[in-house]
């Protein structure tokens, strides 16, 4: 049997003040499928996105990618485990000083020699292939343009030019459009599953937009205090599923929304 | 307005200003008014001696201005690539061990909180007299200073950038070089050109104590009270100081552009 | 590293033209690149001219370590001279800023254009400039001659300059002060008087506070080094006992000027934060 590209075994992560981010959570992604993680916050759907690339370390259980434990893992080893894994940020994480090209190629440090990429020596081939995903997501004439001076939306695009920029078979969005306004919302969230779908790439969204998770997502998995209570596609998200994984009645939850 | 703790904050520290203020007059007897008689005789003392100012613009005198200028800007540069290190290792953000973190960061207290003079005279003392030892001095406390400043920039990075380079496998050199160093470069210059800006002051004074430069010459005119060539020599420095200011003030707005 | 980006921004041409793409910021970084390259030459050029001997400093290094080790056992034959020498300092350091203080308040609202208008602010400004340029240690020496040796020359010395930073500081914090604060209490029909004392010193308060908070710092350590120049106080303890080789007694002066320095800075830092 081959091994799934990313698998959680019974994963458990304890904070240190006692917290319970994650309890036993099992379960498994293939290549080129599209998963939303839906939940209340504080429900661990960071702490699950981010034990997969080790920004956070798990207390205990297996974080399996193509078979391969990233949790034991460290050094060099790590490095190129996590190359292979872009990441998309609430807040775009773009060191705004720098040009959208420069954050761009920033996606191919996992993969070059430790002294040329300090000092930012880019291969021709990266960077034709840098200007050529962000022609992709149309943001061709912002090549020298400071990272600072973009909108939000411009800034999360350059966030997933760099994700894709490392050729992954696996994506991970934190929140990706939680910062965003609608319009500019629904263009990210179309270019994801639109670049992801075309290279058969494993997606992994956080959300807390269940109208988005519906839309979107192949399949959702919803969180509730650290612990896998759904896991299905969209159509068998009812409103009895959406009251176990929130706690609180659909009607109510559309209403809470609204108010925040 | 204030809340109670704010107000009993207050209260105790101008308590303990004004406790302090009557221990330092009693102890000192030190009396305004008698400062306020005496000004009129330092007054005719100032003008009949050190005015007008005479200047010299011989070689000994010009070298010895050089030599303060390049003593402050040598020890300025060479302890800012210092502290960048520093800083690096002890930012809790980057370090590799938290440990190492405190470590930097209470060596660094450590030296800022002692005068550069004083540095000076330790130093002179296992080291002799000399630029060599004014310009170990400089960089002491320029690095206790800039290391503690730069720690601060870093910390000012927005959450979750240099992580972002984590996420894509950059390695630590990559990290620092690709993200840190971009990101904190104009808050690293402002803070170095604060640092001329003092080790300009600083490096006079070194001087006058054996660390050679400008302000050795100033203490020997003084010392042969030849009044009228130190304040020629005072009013040197005071150019090259309000030069340097302009200058850095005009360098800093540039580089924050 | 950014320099080596910048350079090749300075050569290559932007976007795609001549086979290289140009992966710097637009028309960016090159004051930056250029800065450190100036920075870089100025620092090589004073070294070259300072022209010291590494080799013999190197050399003597070791020498520090052994001062430093016997400066770590004090030593309490001269403590009371010390403890004097110390109370010298700190008396000379509290009076210097508190009576330039209010100097500094008087000059600052002088200096500032928003209050003593736009003839008399540039004028006293500049009176103020040239005496903050010189160090604060050459005034002391000054006063020494005027007035010798003793506390006053200390407190008279260090306040020329104090003051001198008061009145450009607070005259900054007074210009910040919004002109609609200033307006409004003149459509009132305040007087001159009113106007500061009820709009322009409320307002900049916490700046005029932070402020004293600094140089009550910086004063500390420019009075613990006067001694060193010729004046009293810890100064003159450290530098005595260090020559007459005394470094216990020496080390013990220095902790001193640490621990006070140190528990100042901590002390601030806790208000600064209370008041946020």
């Amino acid at each position: 049997m081959q091994e799934p590209l990313l698998r959680f075994d019974d994963v458990s992560k304890v904070y240190r003040n006692g917290v319970q981010g994650l309890s036993h959570v099992s379960f498994s992604v293939e290549a080129g499928e599209f998963v939303a993680v839906i939940g209340p916050s504080g429900a661990g759907k960071s702490t699950l996105l981010r034990s997969i690339n080790r920004l956070q370390d798990i207390t205990s259980g297996r974080v399996l990618i193509r078979g391969e434990d990233i949790s034991r893992e460290s050094g060099r080893k790590l490095r190129a485990m996590r190359a292979g894994i872009g990441m998309i940020f609430q807040n775009y994480n773009l060191v705004y000083r720098l040009s959208v090209m420069q954050n761009v190629l920033h996606g191919r440090l996992g993969y070059m020699s430790s002294w040329r990429g300090m000092l930012g020596l880019y291969s021709e081939e990266d960077r034709e292939k840098a200007a050529a995903l962000l022609e992709e997501i149309q943001m061709g004439d912002f090549l020298n343009a400071r990272a600072a001076d973009l909108s939000g939306g411009q800034k999360q695009r350059v966030g997933i030019a760099r994700a894709f920029m490392q050729e992954p078979e696996l994506l991970l969005c934190d929140e990706p459009i939680a910062s965003l306004d609608p319009s500019s919302a629904k263009i990210i969230m179309d270019m994801l599953s639109a670049m992801t779908k075309r290279r058969h790439m494993a997606c992994l969204v956080n959300l807390h937009q269940i109208d988005a998770a519906k839309t979107y997502a192949g399949r959702i998995i919803g969180l509730r205090r650290g612990t896998v209570v759904f896991d299905g596609p969209p159509e068998a998200l009812t409103d009895a599923a959406v009251e176990t994984i929130y706690g609180v009645p659909a009607s109510e939850l559309a209403m809470k929304e609204c108010v925040s | 307005m204030m809340n109670r703790q704010e107000l009993y904050v207050c209260r105790t520290m101008a308590g303990i200003l004004l406790l302090s203020f009557l221990i330092a007059t009693y102890y000192t007897g030190f009396d305004p008014m008698a400062v306020l008689l005496h000004l009129g005789e330092a007054w005719t003392f100032l003008t009949e001696d050190f005015l007008p100012p005479r200047f010299q613009f011989t070689p000994v005198i010009l070298e010895s201005l050089a030599v303060t200028v390049a003593l402050a800007i040598s020890s300025a540069s060479v302890a800012a690539v210092l502290a960048a290190g520093a800083a690096v290792l002890g930012s809790e953000l980057l370090s590799p061990s938290k440990a190492l973190a405190a470590a930097v960061r209470g060596t660094a207290t450590f030296l800022r909180n002692i005068p550069t003079l004083v540095w000076a005279f330790i130093l002179f003392s296992s080291l002799g007299v000399g630029t060599g030892v004014g310009f170990t001095a400089l960089v002491i406390t320029s690095f206790a200073f800039m290391t503690r400043t730069f720690i601060e920039v870093i910390d000012e990075i927005p959450a979750g950038v240099v992580e972002s380079l984590t996420a894509v496998g950059a390695s630590f050199w990559e990290r620092i070089f690709q993200c840190v160093f971009p990101s904190c470069i104009t808050g690293f210059i402002s803070w170095y050109l604060y640092c001329l800006e003092v080790n300009i002051r600083s490096s006079t004074i070194v001087g006058m104590v054996g660390g050679g430069g400008i302000g050795m010459v100033l203490l020997s005119y003084l010392k042969a009270f030849k009044y009228a060539e130190a304040s020629g020599i005072i009013l040197m420095i005071a150019v090259i100081v309000i030069l340097v200011d302009r200058l850095t003030d005009f360098l800093r707005k540039k580089a924050a552009e | 590293m950014d320099s080596a980006q910048n350079a090749e921004a300075m050569t290559a041409p932007h976007g795609r033209q001549g086979g290289k793409i140009d992966i710097g910021v637009a028309g960016g970084g090159h004051f930056i690149a250029g800065f450190l390259i100036g920075a870089a030459a100025l620092t090589a050029a004073s070294l070259a001219l300072l022209g010291i001997d590494w080799v013999r400093l190197a050399g003597r290094a070791g020498d520090i370590g052994l001062i430093f080790w016997r400066m770590a056992h004090f030593t309490l034959d001269h403590v009371d001279f010390t403890l004097l020498s110390f109370m010298d300092t700190f008396s000379i350091m509290v009076l210097a800023t508190v009576y330039s203080l209010f100097l500094g308040l008087a000059f600052g609202l002088l200096a500032a254009r928003n209050v003593a208008g736009p003839v008399i602010a540039p004028v006293v400004k500049a009176v103020f400039t040239f005496l903050r340029a010189v160090p604060t240690p050459v005034w002391v020496l000054l006063t020494l001659v005027c007035f010798g040796f003793g506390p006053v020359a200390g407190i008279t010395g260090l306040s020329v300059h104090t003051v001198a930073f008061f009145t450009k500081s607070f005259a900054q914090a007074f210009e910040d002060v919004p002109e609609d604060t200033v307006d409004a209490l003149r459509a009132l029909g305040a007087t001159r008087l009113q106007i500061i004392a009820c709009g322009i010193l409320p307002s900049a308060v916490t700046q005029l506070i932070a402020w004293t908070a600094l140089r009550f710092e910086i004063n500390f350590s420019e009075c613990a080094i006067l001694g060193m120049v010729g004046a009293g106080g810890i100064g003159f303890a450290i530098s005595a006992a260090i020559q007459n080789y005394d470094y216990g007694e020496a080390g013990l002066a220095v902790f001193l000027v640490f621990l006070f320095a140190f528990c100042m800075e901590r002390g601030f830092l806790y208000v600064k934060k209370i008041m946020k």
